[in-house]
């Protein structure tokens, strides 16, 4: 073999090695890469490609039934910074500076910030528009001095604000950082409000920063869905008024819960726990409770088993004990403010019970008109003897709801039986949650007797009857007094009305069927007579509201817990009742949790509030009043303007508008009239109508009205020459003045206005 | 003449000119020309006589397809150079043009060195092969020397800021030169262990000794394959490279054993491993390779389109040199980078096709080590990116940016094409 031969074979095999071989190869390798594994190199290229930068939903509206904004996402801006741009300390120093200054943040730590070597550092959340200028202004300078612009961004952020601050507080609930539902119906609905988050989808170079060729996709935020509630805020406002009022003058010491339902359809026209908190600021307490946390002490200290001898301690411990001490007395008050006690509380029901024990004996025909029950002021049940309020004698079951006799409730409880008693529990709606649309409902506790956990016994049913040592929510219990009085249909209580879309279209009604007729229409007729004519003539006449027909039922519920350590246990003070009692519309309940003023009755502490309550309330929706002639001449009327007419025919309008007249002076013409034009006085009332300048310096002194009756206090008014304006319990012929607005022995002009409140002294619940 | 028949009218016009000058200027024909060198070839101590050159004649002139592939390779290379560098120019250069301005520069003295070395009589390399193995072997001490560069490896003989020169480019050459020389001076004798094994072995284990230092591993895995590649075809025995190819592997285990594999063995770590993560080191180190892959999926068949290419934004580290054929496969997919390869192969192929017509087996030799030097720099290059090898730093010729590397490379094409000119390719 020729060495050229050889040479030239040898060369065509290398030849084919590199090219078979080796090309080959390389080929076979890329086209693995690009078709076989390129989707999937593809994808993961991508992902590094691409940032992708969440927005913000807009969280939805909270309206009131009227289309009032109850709580309201406001824009705000997020501030955030890229110190991976910075190049040096001097740079970084300005930045940190200057933001600590706008933002009021801390500069050592911002300054820590800027040393990250990364493109996101999120500075100030929520920042309003005042700031945001001054960061604006600031990029601008960072550009003029640096020629840098991505160092500081804005992104946009929302806020919640809610117009009403404390207004159904714990109703409408608050939101988080985060934007996210707290508590109230801001949880409950979450989901609705929050909307779906957007995406702005960017290319991206490998340091984060734009790429120069145009990729961008959009993907917008769906802003959450509204909300429409069944709460007025008109009603929630009147409710809240006499919420705080009766608070404060009866020294509520666990709040107060009013619920005013729609007895056909479980509508919430307003629910308030009294006192609630500013929704704008849920992380702040009341005064109160700060001073009480300030006073935390040695004696707290061991009256809460935090040490047994604080002063054995040193002095860091004991301080470093009185420190948790307050943080957990100060969480256990953000707590409590936070509470919705009308479903997240539960109570011993107390008398208002009642009308639901007697609603089950009549159902089951368990009691007969003719049936007598005995009173002798207490009852002996095996080993425990139970006190009445009175020594009713021998009653039949009306007069045994009127007298609210404990006694004879317990003989009928025991005609209708434990089975009975529990099934009827159970149908009322007790032994379930209501299922309203709001968070941290309790459940009841109770005695079962389900034939699987016996363990209620005749005592505890003797002491059921009458609504004691079970605990229900006022919720359920309203809800109870809604079936016992709507012709017997247990409802659906429920605050929201409607889901509206962003762009306010109707997505959702919420209309909601009765769950169950637990009574019949009978029956429930029945009640609402007894329950009106309780109010009218009996323990609930401080419950009435002139030109209505109210039934209503008192309650006064031991709690059995001593809450102020006076040595004597507290009471729950409660009214439950419904307007009209002919055909009901609306029910209300008024709550109280342990009044320590002194006095501690339903009819006495609850049931002025719900008549306060009501009587604004029911003109407001439009519920027909219907006065008597004697109601007719207690309600005030407006007085007109009279000034400038002659004496004669100022005394004819005068009179013609339902009023007295008195003329101080010789004139002829009306200079001046007491009380002014648009004062309210009742009919027949006085006006005053002043014909010069020298009779306007004569004053009258005002008497003491306290324990005069309606006529008394008029008469009263009339001889010294001032109107009376009556307030309360003005329809019974018991009622007695317990208050005045103008104290005695003030000198006044005559015709001035006093307002005179009224009450029964009815303590039979 | 038959081969003026088989050419075209330009061809005939360059011929007959160069014939006139020649004719005017001596009064030597061809045939006694031909005589002369088919005794050359036949005789182990030729007699050689120069020969005359004009640029593009056939027979003495340049080998214009070969020639051609050069240009359409050296105008795709910067143009893919320029597409994968733009971006890393504007960042950190603050000048998109920045690689391309400087590339196109030493591409157009490359062309004017591959065409001046062009006119140079290759046999002149006979008489300069030990010069520059020595030249060689002084740039890899001078490099040990020289302060170290980024990585702490000895690589770059610095001529100021502007330019550098590796030594191992000289030395990939002058063994190439070396081994052509002895290969076709003794090639009667290159079945002998004396002739045929022992010089290229001591050249190569001096050379891979000094690399080793530097360290240039990728390099030395080159020169091995090229300095078997020359003995194979200078005419050694099979056997010997059955025993070269044991002796590799022992001597691998030998620096296995003794730790100097640390800096390969590091990069090798994440060999084969880029696109799975195992801890923040290797995800770190694999980086380059990770990003490159991902280039190579995201063009699929047909790409993304020239200047498209995602990957080269500050994602895949330096895409103007090593991994510029990354980028090349995001914007033209498979489809694009089989053409480029493709044309690759018809270089190669028409570098052997010259060689093999070169008048001695000098020239043969000496084309055929070039051109394999240019195909094993491809494939090892594409398989570096394709993660199918470790990241060492193997350069692929016409595309990756880099003054000295493509100056010698041209230089080397210029050499291959002053073989062609004494081959007559259309005789065959």
């Amino acid at each position: 073999m020729g060495a050229n031969q050889r040479l030239r074979r040898r060369t065509v095999w290398l030849l084919v090695i590199i090219l078979a071989l080796g090309f080959g190869a390389v080929i076979a390798r890329l086209g693995y890469l690009q078709l076989v594994q390129g989707e999937e190199l593809q994808r993961r290229a991508v992902e590094q490609q691409l940032s992708d930068t969440p927005i913000s939903a807009k969280r939805g509206t909270i309206y009131d039934t009227n289309g009032k904004v109850l709580a309201q996402s406001a824009s705000v801006w997020r501030v955030v910074m890229a110190p991976a741009y910075f190049d040096d300390d001097e740079q970084r120093q300005f930045v940190a500076n200057r933001l600590a200054n706008i933002l009021g943040l801390n500069e050592a730590d911002l300054l820590e910030d800027t040393k990250q070597n990364t493109y996101y550092v999120s500075v100030k959340r929520k920042i309003e528009s005042e700031e945001k200028e001054k960061i604006i202004e600031l990029q601008q300078e960072i550009k003029d001095k640096y020629n840098k612009t991505a160092i500081i961004s804005l992104l946009d952020d929302y806020k919640r604000y809610y117009p009403y601050s404390d207004l159904a507080s714990s109703v409408i609930g608050f939101t988080g950082m985060d934007d996210q539902g707290l508590s109230g119906v801001e949880f409950q609905y979450n989901d609705e409000l929050t909307g779906t988050p957007g995406r702005i989808v960017t290319a991206q170079n490998g340091i984060q920063t734009e790429m120069p060729f145009d990729y961008n996709q959009n993907i917008d935020a769906i802003d959450g869905n509204s909300l429409v509630l069944t709460i007025d805020e008109t009603v929630q406002s009147i409710v809240e008024k006499h919420m705080k009022q009766a608070v404060i003058d009866n020294d509520v010491h666990d709040r107060g819960v009013c619920i005013i339902m729609d007895v056909n359809t479980g509508e919430i026209k307003a629910m308030a726990t009294v006192n609630g908190f500013d929704l704008n600021q849920p992380y702040a307490i009341s005064e109160e409770q700060q001073e009480e946390i300030d006073a935390i002490d040695n004696d707290y200290l061991i009256e809460h088993d935090y040490a047994e001898d604080p002063s054995k301690l040193s002095k860091t411990e004991r301080n470093k004990l009185i420190e948790k001490a307050k943080s957990e007395a100060e969480a256990a008050a953000l707590s409590k403010n936070w509470r919705n006690k009308a479903v997240s509380d539960t109570y011993y029901p107390g008398s208002v019970f009642k009308m639901v024990t007697l609603s089950m004996a009549l159902e089951e025909k368990a009691v007969d008109k003719d049936d007598s029950f005995f009173c002798g002021g207490s009852y002996q049940i095996y080993n425990d003897k139970i006190n009445c309020t009175g020594n009713h004698g021998s009653q039949n079951y009306q007069q045994a709801l009127w007298n609210s006799c404990n006694p004879a409730f317990i003989q009928i409880g025991q005609k209708v039986g434990m089975e009975n008693f529990w099934n009827y529990y159970q149908a009322f709606g007790f032994s379930e949650k209501t299922g309203i649309d709001l968070p941290g409902e309790s459940s009841d506790q109770f005695f079962r007797y389900d034939g699987i956990e016996d363990n209620m016994g005749p005592v505890d049913l003797a002491v059921a009857s009458f609504g004691q040592n079970f605990a229900i929510t006022p919720i359920q219990m309203i809800t109870a007094a809604c079936a016992v009085t709507n012709g017997g249909y247990l409802v659906q209580p429920h605050v929201v009305k409607q889901i509206l879309d962003k762009d306010g279209n109707v997505v959702k009604n919420i209309s909601t069927e009765p769950k169950r007729q637990v009574i019949s229409k009978e029956v429930s007729e029945e009640m609402r007579g007894l329950l009106e004519e309780n109010v009218i003539n009996y323990g609930g006449k401080n419950g009435y509201v002139a030109g209505y027909r109210i039934g209503g039922k008192t309650g006064t519920s031991e709690k059995l817990i001593d809450v102020n350590g006076d040595g004597v246990d507290d009471y729950i003070a409660s009214f439950c009742g419904i307007a009209p009692a002919n055909n009901p519309k609306y029910a209300c309940l008024v709550f109280f949790d342990a009044p320590l003023a002194g006095n501690y009755y339903g009819s006495q502490v609850a049931a002025p509030v719900f008549a306060s309550i009501m009587s604004e309330v029911l003109p407001y929706l439009n519920v027909v009043a219907q006065y008597t002639d004697d109601e007719l001449s207690k309600i005030d009327t407006t007085t007109g303007s009279y000034t400038g007419m002659s004496v004669a025919d100022a005394t004819t309008t005068a009179n013609a508008d339902g009023f007295n007249v008195t003329v101080k002076g010789e004139g002829t013409t009306v200079l001046a009239q007491n009380p002014p034009t648009g004062a309210s006085i009742p009919m027949g009332g006085t006006v005053v109508l002043y014909t010069d300048q020298e009779s306007s310096s004569e004053k009258v002194t005002v008497p003491s009205f306290e324990g005069y009756s309606v006529t008394d206090a008029n008469y009263l008014a009339a001889q010294a020459g001032i109107n009376v304006s009556l307030t309360g319990q003005v329809s019974s012929s018991e009622s007695k003045a317990i208050a005045q607005s103008i104290p005695e022995g003030e000198e006044v002009a005559p015709g001035t206005v006093v307002t005179v409140t009224f009450s029964t002294e009815g303590t039979n619940d | 003449m038959s081969t003026i028949e088989h050419t075209s009218a330009e061809r005939r016009r360059d011929y007959e000119r160069s014939r006139a000058r020649r004719s005017s200027a001596s009064r030597t024909a061809d045939r006694p020309d031909r005589t002369r060198r088919v005794r050359v070839d036949a005789s182990p101590a030729p007699e050689r006589q120069k020969i005359r050159f004009s640029l593009l004649s056939i027979g003495k002139g340049l080998d214009v397809p070969f020639v051609l592939i050069i240009l359409a390779l050296l105008v795709i290379g910067l143009t893919m150079m320029f597409s994968a560098s733009y971006p890393v120019a504007y960042y950190e250069r603050g000048d998109s043009y920045y690689y391309l301005k400087r590339q196109l520069i030493f591409a157009l003295i490359g062309l004017a060195v591959m065409i001046a070395v062009s006119y140079v009589d290759y046999h002149y390399y006979h008489r300069f092969s030990a010069l520059i193995l020595g030249v060689s072997y002084f740039a890899l001490v001078l490099v040990l020397i020289l302060p170290a560069q980024e990585g702490g490896v000895h690589r770059w003989i610095g001529i100021g800021d502007i330019f550098g020169v590796q030594a191992s480019e000289i030395s990939k050459f002058a063994i190439i030169l070396f081994l052509a020389h002895w290969g076709s001076r003794f090639y009667d004798y290159m079945n002998t262990f004396k002739y045929g094994i022992l010089p290229a072995a001591a050249v190569l284990a001096s050379t891979a000794f000094l690399l080793l230092l530097e360290p240039h591993y990728s390099c030395i895995v080159i020169i091995s394959v090229l300095t078997v590649i020359m003995l194979f075809v200078s005419g050694i025995k099979m056997k010997w490279l059955a025993i070269g190819g044991v002796a590799l592997v022992g001597i691998i285990l030998l620096l296995w054993t003794t730790g100097l594999l640390t800096y390969a063995m590091e990069r090798m770590d994440g060999w084969g491993q880029a696109l799975v993560y195992k801890d923040n080191d290797q995800w770190q180190q694999t980086w380059q390779t990770r990003n490159s892959l991902y280039a190579i999926g995201s063009g699929g068949l047909f790409g993304l389109g020239l200047g498209q290419s995602r990957q080269k934004y500050l994602y895949l580290p330096e895409p103007q040199n090593d991994f510029v054929f990354a980028i090349v496969c995001e914007e033209l997919g498979l489809i694009g980078a089989a053409l480029i390869l493709l044309i690759f192969a018809l270089l190669v192929w028409r570098g052997v096709v010259i060689s093999l017509r070169a008048r001695d087996r000098f020239g043969k030799l000496l084309g055929i080590g070039l051109i394999s030097h240019i195909g094993l720099q491809v494939i090892l290059n594409i398989l570096v990116i394709t993660d199918w090898l470790p990241n060492t730093g193997i350069s692929l010729p016409f595309f990756s940016y880099g003054g000295s590397s493509l100056l010698t490379l041209m230089f080397e094409m210029g050499v291959i094409l002053s073989v062609s000119r004494t081959s007559n390719i259309e005789k065959s």
